[in-house]
């Protein structure tokens, strides 16, 4: 244990600093390179204290350029300026300390040509014009229709240019073109004035039309987009810091696009900013600022302390490399991670979480009474090799890939849960599962793993479909939602129709053959066939999601090679996709929240954690039980529901920015199966599931043609959509538990434990006892022993039978918070 | 007043309208309740709302038809009451859709959207609690008999999902969980539910999650129904007369409408009445006549009661299916899923009584004029019930309208 006896020291260097303090100086961006002369870039200076907080001090240093006749510097605008070619090296000064950078202003012709891409698109983006309010939505405004935040150059220059008969401009006599008269409101435009005569705007717009409106020869294209800072934590309310955005085009170049994207901030109240870039700090949190232009994207994400990390910062003991992180990221942010939980709360929460069941008292009383410092560590082992863990985790499986009535008309529903639960029971590597899934075909019962492919059925057609099979396995495998890409490019990613049709493609060739009678389902290969492109309507060729096109000899699988490229150790999105999905069931939250959501635009909250379990998930082999056994290890996962400083609200700085941040364990409220389970369990008394023999758990149940009603008002998911389950309590489930049948059956039932208990003469107080140590793990409190007391004594009173009273005292705590709860 | 509705009313009373009769309008649309009886499989247009008896036997069937109260229009001879009362209620005849799977059909007519992969649309039902919350602390969605896929709060969230209350027509029907168990008596649940309260108390006061917060509020939501004589009045179709029972019908259609009545009367503000096996792939026939004189008596009931209450002019009636049906009999004797051409029927609310909006070819198989999409259906229906329905939900991550590009059929709207 590397990590056993190792503690967190870096509080101790933490002190309140006067602002002056500065440890280092660096200037964003690094390594400038400018076109040609005459053309600007934007930057900004930081300075950064001893405890690593960083501040906008451009304004506030000196400045100065090693070559001033080629690169001069307007620092109350930010700006440098390339002058003539050649080299420079721009130094900033403060305090003693130096931060430099280079800067090389190449030779390109200085005769300025405005381009349609990027510069009448960088309007049209910064505008608004084609946003999805406006122009770019899927219908145009008023017949005039743009590709979403410019993606598509050729058609928008078409559309202005030709389109409804070329009414748009009019090259003879450009300023009295419609691309002009209407934004400028000269003549009546339903988004209102948005260009003044005199801006650049107006100027670029008339200069291109001026220039014959040409699509541009040179044709330079944005490849990507960047923001900088990308990640930065600004102290204090109205805190402010320049975002600085490059773009690369495909000649070679870049361009300061800094004044030339579209701003938006994921959450106003945490940070906004202003269309020149100037990021305002608000209250404590996280948000994400976004640049879109040129059809790109880029993202940066902020974090907003109003106080820095102070030195009475709670020092912690990290138990593996988990907390190590998690505990750096709050210390930056300076959320206050929960103490640890107790070992009654933990042994009750680790058992539900691993094996969807709670302890019995005996369990937790040798728990509770074992003196070995490495318990924990020990239960944890002993719950990942019960066979309860195999049937809880299965259904987790069977909600993710879909395993439903509906898509397998019932019949080999029952095989599929077989098989995943084999894989778990035996913890075969996850990257072979996936292999075997994608590879699969044949006859659904013959082979399970072809079950996987039941949601990309056509059910109107009876065929395959590959839009339904590629959204799903990019989704799932991947963490990448391509839907969007279906039909147009991603507003928020990189991708395109071009991604979407290159991934269907390696679906092709796959069939579906119905059986007659029974509806069964055999997948099989064709020898040929193609996916046509939609725009293109040319067959397109395999192409992996943002990566290269494999070489695929004609007679082979297409699959074989997606499924080697998708569980690759080298695939950045596989491993990252699948621990955050389990930590995200773990945590409630994803690292990259939605858990299954990756793209750029939604940066990991903590990346460095993401990267580390995802190289930790490679390193074990794709097994799954090393990752459980490493986050159920962390002192993270073992932190308490109640947040530090809890009673004391002056202590909390930001009750959202815990969760965000896993600085506690998140209540949550028990899944279906476990929920009725542990009714069972508690009472005594096994729940008949129709066509099952007694005894049979919720969880190993999958008859969803006649599903319980428990397990139907307690949301078991349909699973006919990708989605999550519903998580959030309901008017049904409460009136359920209350009057329905479910819990006072097993509460009244002649053979449950109130029986046994009654009949071997116990004592009230030892059954209400162990009636809270089997709901709760955990004997009653004073207060509340003298409550169920009263209770007793006023039914009896009331002329209610002692058997009636104990009746009420478990229906109560059945309906419980506590007890229908996991904390 | 949202800010959004203040912003319209300012652009149509600059357009010179009437600015308080408009707010009055508005303030009633938000008032008003819908039934919606829901024809279980997909009905056949041919042997309802939009009978061919040109043409050929294998296409028109056997069961003629029947002048309507407004002239010139016939009704299959499956409805003669239904026929009789068409002055009341409009009819659309060119229904136009390409979703002939049950599931997504339905999704589909109950949401005006398109179902999507990923995404489940939320039903009207759910959209109107969201939008115009409960009224007399009663649950505002409620389906009878049970609930169905198409009649889910989807992505909105379980909190809009309807309240069940089962088949009133059941000699013992109680609606679930909320009567309490024979034996438990009010006292009794009384107080257990002091007990829970004192119980739950240490463990609130020391754990704070929006979670616990919100089990909180169905549970005494939960009490507050279990106790409030309003919730028990409502469900109690025992009350009423049983020459109102009987003329409704005594079958699930008959009673169900009876209670959709109740229910909207004391507050609830939609409630989906399913009707059917109306998916008749063989002997259809056969299978549909008892469906259809059941809905004959139970429709026109529900009209004729709900007018003489003084509630149609509030309530609107919506009666939908799946889909058509295909216009030629089958082999055996059946008729198959046939999404491109159904009827629809409309009433209450300002509906206007009488109209027949758009026709179909001599099969009944297309419509001629006007076809009406699905969306259109909805913003109609949207539109009636004072709700927006281009207005925008949040749904994973990304802006969904309530209606995707639906225009309400201006033919119906008075």
């Amino acid at each position: 244990m590397k990590y056993a006896q190792w503690s967190f020291c870096f509080v101790a260097f933490v002190t309140p600093l006067a602002a002056a303090d500065w440890s280092a100086l660096r200037i964003v961006p690094q390594n400038i390179s400018l076109a040609k002369t005459g053309e600007l870039q934007h930057f900004i200076v930081l300075a950064r204290d001893a405890g690593g907080q960083e501040e906008d001090v451009t304004t506030r240093c000196a400045i100065s350029s090693s070559a001033p006749e080629t690169v001069s510097l307007d620092r109350t605008q930010r700006t440098l300026i390339g002058k003539q070619r050649g080299q420079a090296q721009i130094t900033a000064e403060l305090q003693g300390l130096r931060g430099t950078t280079s800067v090389v202003v190449g030779d390109r012709a200085s005769e300025v040509e405005v381009r349609f891409s990027p510069d009448v698109i960088s309007v049209l983006t910064i505008k608004g014009c084609n946003s999805s309010g406006c122009h770019g939505s899927p219908a145009g405004q008023n017949g005039f229709k743009l590709s979403l935040f410019g993606y598509d150059t050729a058609a928008d220059r078409e559309m202005i240019v030709n389109a409804s008969g070329g009414r748009r401009v009019d090259l003879g006599n450009p300023e009295q073109s419609l691309l002009l008269r209407k934004p400028t409101f000269a003549i009546p435009h339903g988004g209102g004035r948005l260009i003044a005569t005199e801006s650049e705007e107006y100027k670029t717009l008339l200069k291109w039309l001026q220039q014959g409106a040409r699509l541009d020869s040179g044709g330079a294209r944005l490849q990507k987009l960047e923001i900088y800072p990308n990640e930065q934590v600004l102290l204090g309310k109205g805190a402010k810091l320049s975002a600085v955005v490059i773009g690369r085009l495909s000649d070679g170049s870049t361009r300061d696009m800094t004044r030339e994207v579209r701003y938006s901030s994921s959450d106003e109240t945490v940070a906004g900013v202003s269309s020149d870039g100037t990021i305002t700090a608000g209250e404590s949190g996280l948000t994400t600022i976004l640049a879109r232009g040129l059809g790109g994207v880029a993202a940066s994400q902020i974090g907003v302390i109003l106080t820095r990390a102070g030195a009475d910062f709670p020092k912690s003991t990290a138990n593996n490399f988990v907390d190590e992180l998690v505990y750096e990221k709050l210390r930056k942010l300076n959320v206050r991670p929960a103490a640890l939980c107790s070992d009654r709360e933990f042994i009750r929460r680790v058992f539900f979480d691993t094996i969807g069941l709670p302890p019995t008292p005996e369990e937790v009383e040798r728990f509770v009474a074992e003196p070995r410092p490495d318990k924990r560590a020990q239960l944890i082992d002993a719950l990942l090799q019960r066979p309860e863990y195999a049937s809880f985790w299965t259904v987790r499986f069977e909600d993710w890939f879909r395993n439903n009535q509906l898509n397998s008309q019932g019949r080999s529903m029952g095989k599929f849960k077989e098989w995943l639960s084999e894989w778990l029971a035996e913890d075969k590597p996850y990257d072979e599962m996936v292999r075997e899934m994608i590879t699969s075909e044949g006859d659904t019962f013959q082979q399970p793993a072809a079950n996987f492919w039941h949601p990309a059925t056509d059910f109107m057609l009876k065929k395959f479909d590959v839009k339904k099979a590629t959204p799903t396995v990019s989704r799932l495998f991947l963490g990448v939602r391509l839907e969007c890409a279906e039909c147009h490019n991603h507003p928020l990613e990189n991708f395109t129709q071009d991604d979407f049709y290159g991934m269907s493609a390696f679906f092709a060739r796959m069939r579906v053959k119905h059986g007659t009678a029974e509806y069964r389902r055999t997948w099989y290969l064709d020898e040929e066939g193609e996916v046509e492109h939609p725009v293109l309507k040319k067959p397109v060729q395999p192409k992996f999601l943002g990566g290269e096109t494999p070489q695929i000899a004609s007679g082979e699988d297409r699959r074989i090679s997606l499924a080697k490229w998708v569980t690759s150790p080298k695939n950045a999105y596989f491993a990252r996709a699948t621990v955050n999905r389990f930590w995200h069931e773990y945590f409630q939250t994803g690292i990259v929240e939605p858990f299954d959501d990756f793209r750029s635009t939604n940066p990991a909250r903590n990346k460095e954690l993401l990267d580390k379990l995802a190289a930790y998930f490679v390193d074990s082999g794709f097994h799954l039980k090393p990752l459980h056994r490493l986050i159920l290890n962390s002192r993270t996962y073992q932190l308490s529901s109640r947040p530090a400083g809890a009673g004391n609200a002056a202590d909390r700085n930001n009750e959202k920015l815990e969760r965000l941040l896993f600085a506690r364990y998140e209540i949550r409220k028990v899944p279906a199966e476990a929920q009725l389970d542990a009714i069972s369990q508690v009472t005594g008394v096994a729940h008949p599931f129709r066509n099952y023999p007694a005894g049979t758990r919720a969880m190993d149940v999958f008859a969803a043609d006649a599903p319980d009603d428990f397990l139907v008002t307690f949301g078991f998911p349909r699973r006919d959509i990708i989605c999550e389950r519903a998580k959030s309590p309901t008017l049904g489930q409460a009136l359920h538990m209350i009057n329905g049948d479910t819990v006072l059956k097993k509460v009244q039932a002649p053979d449950n434990v109130l029986t046994r208990w009654m009949s071997q003469e116990w004592s009230d107080d030892r059954i209400v006892n162990t009636i809270y140590e089997s709901a709760y793990s955990r004997p009653p409190l004073d207060g509340e022993r003298t409550a169920v007391r009263n209770f007793m004594q006023s039914e009896t009173a009331a002329g209610r039978s002692r058997r009636r009273a104990l009746e009420g005292v478990l229906w109560t705590v059945l309906n419980s918070k506590e007890f229908q709860v996991n904390h | 007043m949202l800010r959004r509705d203040f912003i319209r009313i300012g652009g149509l009373a600059f357009a010179g309208l009437n600015l308080p009769k408009l707010l009055a309008d508005e303030t009633e649309r938000t008032e008003r309740s819908c039934i919606v009886i829901f024809q279980n499989g997909g009905c056949s247009q041919l042997d309802t709302f939009d009978p061919k008896p040109d043409a050929p036997a294998d296409i028109r069937g056997s069961f003629g038809s029947v002048p309507t109260s407004v002239p010139g229009v016939h009704f299959s001879g499956l409805l003669p009451r239904s026929a009789k009362l068409l002055h009341k209620f409009a009819v659309i005849r060119s229904m136009h859709s390409d979703e002939a799977i049950h599931e997504r059909a339905r999704q589909y007519i109950f949401s005006g959207t398109k179902p999507r992969n990923d995404l489940l649309q939320p039903s009207y039902g759910a959209v109107v609690a969201k939008e115009h919350g409960s009224r007399n602390g009663l649950p505002p969605f409620v389906v009878i008999p049970d609930k169905d896929l198409s009649a889910e709060a989807g992505f909105l969230g379980p909190s809009y999902d309807p309240f069940i209350a089962g088949n009133p027509n059941a000699k013992t029907f109680s609606v679930k969980d909320l009567t309490l168990p024979s034996g438990i008596s009010y006292e009794e649940c009384v107080a257990r539910k002091d007990l829970l309260a004192r119980l739950d108390q240490g463990f609130r006061a020391a754990e704070q999650s929006p979670l616990l917060e919100s089990m909180d509020e169905f549970y005494q939501k939960a009490y507050s129904l279990i106790a409030s004589p309003a919730a028990r009045t409502a469900f109690d179709i025992g009350a009423e007369p049983d020459k109102l029972r009987d003329a409704y019908g005594r079958t699930g259609v008959g009673q169900g409408c009876l209670l959709a009545r109740r229910l909207i009367e004391s507050g609830i503000r939609l409630a989906t009445v399913f009707h059917g096996g109306y998916d008749t792939h063989t002997d259809h026939e056969k299978n549909i006549r008892p469906l259809h004189t059941d809905f004959d008596q139970a429709f026109p009931a529900l009209l004729e009661d709900l007018e003489q209450r003084g509630m149609l002019a509030n309530t609107l009636v919506l009666v939908i299916g799946d889909f058509g049906r295909t216009t030629k009999i089958n082999f055996s004797g059946g008729r198959d899923h046939w999404p491109r051409a159904f009827s629809v029927a409309l009433a209450g609310a300002g509906i206007k009584g009488g109209a027949v909006v758009g026709s179909t070819d001599k099969q009944a198989g297309e419509p001629v004029d006007r076809a009406v999409k699905v969306e259109d259906l909805a913003a109609t229906v949207y539109k009636v019930l004072g709700i927006d329905s281009q207005k925008e939900y949040r749904a994973n991550g990304r802006p969904v309208r309530i209606v995707k590009d639906g225009v309400p059929v201006q033919e119906l709207l008075g």
